[in-house]
């Protein structure tokens, strides 16, 4: 057995996927065990500030995603963040099956900021717009079964078998090989790590068959489920460093105010204040209270006066936004995102025009934990600890607020408290880099309930005007649905576009910045986060057309779980609710039918819808409701929701609506883990329900009007329906989880109350007419 | 210097007499496991038990909570000898972001003690002060559904210190 032990050292080895353009590269670790990485061919390479490593005893390459150890432990980087869609489980069950071991078993940690980790959709390093299965599909499962092919044939060449004689099962190769005299025996992938690794990459890696799969499809535990139900998952918030101080830090309420003058001197001698001061740089501007305790720094802060100089938003209310919209789309239709016949003379020809404007709110995250960053600046380097969707806008974002450069900066990510797109934006992580920078000390910054509240980086509202043309057999023939407002891609190119290109020193990215934005719909993607979903109605009809003005109302804007199609998966499937009520529509069809014949071309949604109504026994509903039914595609999933709603007069005006129970159908291809499925539908219903019935954030005076949970309502526990979540087989690729979830659920309670009372709603949150 | 008892060892803290119970516990004593959701006992994650009944420590002045005891999720149990409801929580795979749950179980866990067989309504009103912004209601409901239909000796062991406590 000597050759276990053989010293591999230097051995390295590449193979290159034409495919993907991506290198697998297996590493040696001294004499132990094995590291995979990947690496992407003519893109630099960040090494990191090298202050902590994961790891604790081996020198650990900042890219790797697989090291096997001696003691058969094996660990998995996960390059998307968890956030409670499941990644951390879901990503080390595609690795687990190909590599043949119980998903269980590998060891997980977060990744921090390297090029190699960029979301192959985005180009960055970002976990957002339910991409991580889809993104990570293959890749993850080609360095598994990389790594099984070589210990497979470590255990050959160590037995005198063939390769074929030889099984991976459990973390373990077993020696298959009839009348061999080790037949039976087996060699954990820990002892067989140091020899795989002097081998060659495979030039070809055969994937598992569907049918082959053990975990992919079937595995159903949770992996941060224990951690998560003991109080030891170690989120933001929870990081703690020796001699770390806590800050609170003062914002404008206006968000693009800047700081005339400010008075500390109410709290300069109170206990545990250490210091106070002005911050000025990108994404961070306000007054910064440092104390040897958080609640010391948010005392304080009471008795802080600030004068802030003048805004240019004193005079923007929620009525002057939606006047700017729609004065905007009226003097121009802005860009056509989709155009199919002849909309103009199909109006004109109508017998009848159906008409219907509708106006959306801006919406907040309120993540369950509130915006933090942990920051320790040091005289060689920045160490960043945060809840992030996004390590390498981060590390940007702490580069522009600080001395430092981005090769100085290390980002550690870590379990997050929620994220629904909130953490895209890094103001936070701005803020703590610069207060940590300025006083050369470990800091966490914390922020109030009051303040991830009024300075959230809001779902955009907007405005859409829709006409549709009806023949004289009621028969739709057209469909035109203009709309205005903000895009948020402008709200985080600052961090994005430098984030692209690391190598880039830290005096160009203004330039970046500029050019990411002319860039938008060219060299980046186009922001859809206002039309999308609606350039895709999927209804046959001869002529459509789709216009978005691009209006900006000044409020921060950012994504918000299912972004464009939250408000306009409302939009479409109500008014389409809105033609099949019409009389002439309605004598011939119901609203499932009318929906069903008109998907003609999607044969995956007429399954969907299908599915959804005979699971909701569409056409009886439970005592004393009425049903509404929707259907969207958003993330490349499709999804249907039947809604059982009951209105209940004697209850407090907020409380008359009252959802009973909500069905969902869903086609997401190929599923890697039902339960999670399951429980991101759940968690998207429950999410959108709370946007139904409470979600607004209002605009007076420029100051966003909100501050916590009882004038930002969530939904709770009483108010929770009973939720039946259907998946459609499928051996298509997989596509999107955590947000398509969001999309229909609005509309399929608001058209059950149509159903009821005739109330057509084209606002959210739902209000009952009296 | 304020006494107090947490997970049933005595501490003595030099700390300002209002600063939230919350704040000692995760900052002082190093017990990281319950939240910070809202500063304003409006959301439940701070949740821990005085003297067995649960309260909002966000809002709880520590000098109001001097000399008694406390629970905190760190106190129900650890890895393999988690409680019967942590139990519930992993086999029903309740947690997505898993914030909230610290304050979620300790809710439940104080439910369970005083009603062994609660109905959907006991369960929504002693649940509703605890807000899941990712939506896990339907599985915290089934989850304590389950215990409360597990064994019954078991669950009187579960609360023993509790009751104890109480």
């Amino acid at each position: 057995m000597t050759s276990l032990t053989a010293n591999t050292s230097t051995a390295e080895t590449q193979v290159k996927n034409s495919s993907r353009r991506t290198f697998l590269k297996a590493t040696a670790m001294g004499s132990s065990g094995l590291m995979m990485t990947i690496a992407l061919p003519g893109c630099a390479t960040l090494k990191n500030g090298g202050m902590t490593q994961v790891g604790d005893t081996e020198q650990w390459d900042s890219n790797a995603w697989l090291r096997i150890d001696s003691d058969n432990s094996i660990h998995f980087v996960l390059d998307r963040v968890e956030m409670g869609q499941g990644t951390y489980t879901g990503m080390t069950t595609l690795l687990a099956e190909e590599l043949e071991v119980d998903p269980a078993k590998v060891d997980v940690s977060f990744a921090g900021v390297d090029s190699v980790y960029r979301n192959t959709i985005y180009g960055l390093q970002i976990t957002g717009g339910s991409t991580s299965v889809a993104s990570s599909w293959q890749i993850i499962r080609e360095a598994g079964a990389a790594t099984r092919i070589m210990l497979i044939k470590a255990a050959a060449n160590t037995w005198g078998i063939k390769e074929s004689d030889c099984v991976a099962e459990n973390g373990a190769v077993i020696n298959n090989a009839a009348g061999d005299k080790n037949k039976g025996k087996q060699i954990t992938f820990g002892q067989l790590a140091a020899i795989a690794a002097t081998y060659s990459v495979p030039s070809d890696i055969p994937l598992k068959n569907k049918a082959d799969f053990k975990v992919i499809g079937k595995y159903n535990k949770r992996l941060d489920a224990l951690k998560k139900s003991t109080g030891t998952a170690d989120y933001g918030i929870d990081t703690d460093l020796p001699g770390m101080k806590y800050a609170v830090f003062t914002r404008a309420p206006r968000w693009d105010s800047q700081i005339r003058d400010f008075d500390a001197s109410k709290i300069e001698n109170m206990p545990g204040i250490e210091h106070v001061f002005a911050v000025n740089k990108p994404s961070a501007v306000g007054i910064a209270i440092v104390a040897k305790s958080y609640w010391q720094a948010r005392k304080a802060q009471k008795l802080l006066t600030v004068e802030w100089a003048e805004s240019e938003l004193t005079q923007v209310n929620d009525a002057s936004i939606f006047a700017q919209y729609k004065k905007d789309l009226a003097d121009d239709s802005g860009k056509n995102v989709r155009s199919e016949g002849d909309i103009e003379s199909a109006l004109e020809n109508a017998a009848q025009t159906i008409t219907a404007e509708f106006e959306m709110p801006f919406l907040a995250h309120a993540t369950l934990e509130p915006q933090n960053c942990t920051a320790w600046a040091k005289e060689d380097g920045l160490e960043i600890w945060a809840p992030t969707q996004s390590a390498d806008m981060a590390q940007v974002a702490a580069a522009k607020a600080s001395r430092y450069s981005l090769s100085n900066i290390k980002i550690n990510t870590t379990f997050i408290g929620g994220g629904f797109g909130r953490r895209i934006n890094q103001d936070f992580v701005a803020e703590a880099a610069a207060i940590a920078d300025h006083i050369q000390q470990p800091i966490k910054l914390i922020w109030s309930r009051e303040e991830d509240t009024q300075r959230d980086w809001y779902r955009p509202s907007s405005y859409h005007k829709l006409s549709a043309s009806v023949d004289n057999d009621g028969q739709i023939t057209g469909w035109n649905h203009q709309m205005a407002g903000s895009g948020v891609f402008d709200y985080f190119v600052g961090d994005a576009a430098p984030a692209q290109y690391p190598f880039m020193p830290k005096f160009m990215f203004g330039m970046l910045e500029s050019a990411g934005k002319l860039g938008e719909g060219i060299i980046a993607p186009a922001d859809g986060s206002i039309f999308e979903g609606a350039e895709a109605i999927p209804y046959d009809f001869a002529n459509i057309n789709v216009d978005y003005k691009k209006s900006d109302s000044g409020i921060l804007v950012g994504n918000w779980r299912s972004v464009g199609y939250s408000h306009n998966g409302f939009i479409v499937e109500t008014f389409i609710e809105k033609l099949a009520q019409l009389p002439q529509v309605k004598a011939k069809k119901d609203s499932y039918q009318f929906r069903y014949d008109l998907l003609n071309k999607h044969p995956r949604a007429q399954a969907v819808l299908e599915k959804a109504a005979k699971e909701a026994n569409w056409g009886s509903p439970l005592p004393g409701c009425t049903q509404g039914i929707s259907i969207h595609k958003s993330f490349g999933t499709w999804v249907a929701e039947i809604a059982d709603v009951e209105i209940d007069r004697s209850a407090n005006a907020a409380n008359q609506i009252k959802v009973k129970r909500v069905v969902c159908v869903v086609d997401c291809g190929q599923v890697v883990n039902p339960d999670t499925v399951v429980a991101q539908m759940e968690g998207g219903i429950i999410f959108a329900l709370t946007a139904a019935l409470y979600g607004e954030i209002t605009i007076k005076d420029g100051i966003p009007q909100q501050t916590n949970f009882h004038d930002y309502q969530l939904l709770r526990m009483n108010e929770a329906p009973q939720i039946d979540v259907h998946i459609i087989e499928s051996d298509e690729k997989p596509t999107g989880v955590g947000e398509p979830g969001v999309p229909p659920l609005a509309s399929a309670v608001a058209n059950a109350i149509t159903a009821k009372t005739g109330q057509f709603f084209n606002k959210l949150p739902l209000k009952l007419d009296a | 210097m304020i006494k107090l008892t947490v997970n049933g060892t005595e501490h003595s803290l030099d700390v300002e007499a209002d600063t939230p119970l919350l704040w000692v516990v995760r900052d002082y004593l190093d017990l990281k496991g319950s939240k910070f959701g809202c500063g304003a006992g409006l959301c439940g994650a701070c949740t821990m038990h005085l003297n067995g009944n649960p309260i909002r420590t966000c809002i709880t002045p520590i000098s109001s909570v001097a000399g008694q005891s406390i629970t905190t999720i760190e106190g129900l149990g650890y890895k393999d000898s988690m409680s019967s409801v942590q139990q519930a929580w992993v086999e029903h795979n309740v947690p997505q972001c898993g914030y909230c749950q610290s304050g979620q179980i300790m809710s439940a866990t104080a439910l369970l003690a005083t009603n062994a067989k609660p109905s959907d309504e006991d369960i929504d009103s002693a649940m509703s002060g605890n807000i899941c912004r990712c939506g896990t209601y339907p599985r915290i409901k089934a989850a304590i559904h389950s215990v409360a239909n597990s064994n019954a000796t078991s669950n009187t062991e579960l609360f023993t210190n509790i009751m104890e406590a109480k």
